[in-house]
């Protein structure tokens, strides 16, 4: 039975590889030391997989075929795809035996997640982990949603999704201790005219609900206001599936911030066991 | 505004797509295309005037189109259209009441 050492959220945009300089270094350095934060609490509960919950921007799905999700099976994921994004290019390893279950007890579950044994992954996956400094040879298994071509799976469905997640992490036996990552979000426009105009009111009562932790409340939320914050805002679905899979955890924000200059409201968050109910958690070992 | 011009794409925008997506994924596209444009764009099935917005990098145009977000994003970056450039071109398109929620 896997333990979940920890579930985060986190932004991404890959600005913050090629324009690093479109905000001011103060702010900038602020930024890359809350996903740094991030890395370090990540790494105190050591775990030896991490499934990272993203989206493909249309790098290895098209509109001939695009998955609603799709559960990565590869050996190894080569990153990044974008042939401009200004990143070093790395292998992940991949957990495949872990990608396998997670699929297999997803069509059990009556989820139909499409599976792909070979992936390049992109800054969605790339920067997030990047900018923690986590360790590149930690095993992971990447699951995407379509977040980024209408008609798209409901935040709802996402939530749900995540659930079961949780649930079948919690029960897989081939590995002792999980991370989930779920990157995207929170308020921004790509290719928009209102793109570098972050609602910042979305993202404060997005995260002032998910921290009262009223799930119904906050897939409400996204659902009906999603359209104010943003195609970019749509990422939050891995937001929500990342709430179903903390199976009633607290969420705590541990960073924000409206970056105009960055087009994207910057969010970091953790779902967190509570104090006592930690035994062999996420600060033991 | 709506996050989209399109709940589904429409087959204009599919093709416009298409080149977007393959120009920046195919290994040899992207050097074929800064070469000769014309040539490159008569291997897709576009009418002249979809041609031309993808040719005089008419990032509004493309936009209204319906092209995918995320393809025209890349696309910009991918062909060095000046980061300002693109953004104003997009800005061009706001109408009142797009940022009420900013307020």
């Amino acid at each position: 039975m896997a333990e979940l050492t920890g579930i985060y959220t986190a932004s991404h945009t890959p600005v913050m590889l090629n324009f690093p300089d479109r905000i001011p270094s103060d702010l900038r350095n602020e930024i890359f030391g809350a996903y740094e934060a991030m890395g370090r609490d990540f790494e105190s509960g050591k775990p030896d997989a991490l499934v990272v919950l993203s989206n493909d921007h249309l790098h290895n799905f098209f509109l001939n075929n695009f998955p609603a999700l799709c559960i990565g099976v590869g050996e190894q994921y080569e990153s990044p795809i974008e042939h401009w994004l200004k990143a070093k290019r790395r292998i992940f390893a991949g957990d495949q035996a872990f990608g396998a279950y997670l699929l297999q007890e997803a069509l059990q579950a009556e989820f139909d997640p499409s599976f792909s044994m070979e992936m390049v992954l992109d800054h969605g996956a790339l920067t997030p982990l990047e900018l923690a400094g986590l360790d590149p040879d930690l095993p992971i298994v990447p699951i995407l949603f379509n977040c980024v071509q209408p008609p798209m799976p409901t935040m709802r469905r996402c939530y749900n999704f995540g659930k079961f997640l949780g649930r079948a992490i919690r029960n897989y036996k081939g590995v002792e201790r999980v991370a989930i990552l779920a990157t995207g979000g929170i308020s921004h426009d790509i290719a928009t005219p209102r793109m570098g105009m972050v609602n910042r009111d979305f993202d404060s009562r997005l995260l002032e609900l998910m921290e009262a932790g009223d799930h119904d409340a906050v897939i409400q939320y996204a659902t009906d206001f999603v359209h104010t914050a943003g195609n970019g805002a749509e990422e939050i679905r891995m937001w929500m599936a990342a709430m179903g899979a903390a199976d009633g955890l607290p969420f705590q924000r541990t960073y924000y911030r409206a970056v105009n200059d960055w087009y994207t409201g910057i969010g970091i968050g953790r779902f967190e066991q509570s104090a006592g109910a930690s035994a062999g958690g996420r600060h033991a070992g | 505004m709506s996050n989209w011009r399109h709940m589904m794409p429409t087959t204009e925008a599919y093709l416009l797509d298409k080149v977007l997506y393959e120009l920046h994924h195919k290994p040899d596209d992207l050097a074929a295309y800064n070469q000769d444009k014309t040539a490159y764009l008569a291997r897709y099935k576009l009418t002249p005037e979809m041609a031309h917005k993808i040719a005089s990098n008419d990032v509004a145009a493309l936009y209204e189109a319906g092209v995918n977000p995320y393809l025209l994003r890349a696309h910009c970056i991918g062909v060095r259209i000046p980061e300002d450039v693109s953004l104003a071109a997009l800005r061009s398109l706001m109408k009142e009441g797009d940022d009420k929620w900013l307020n």
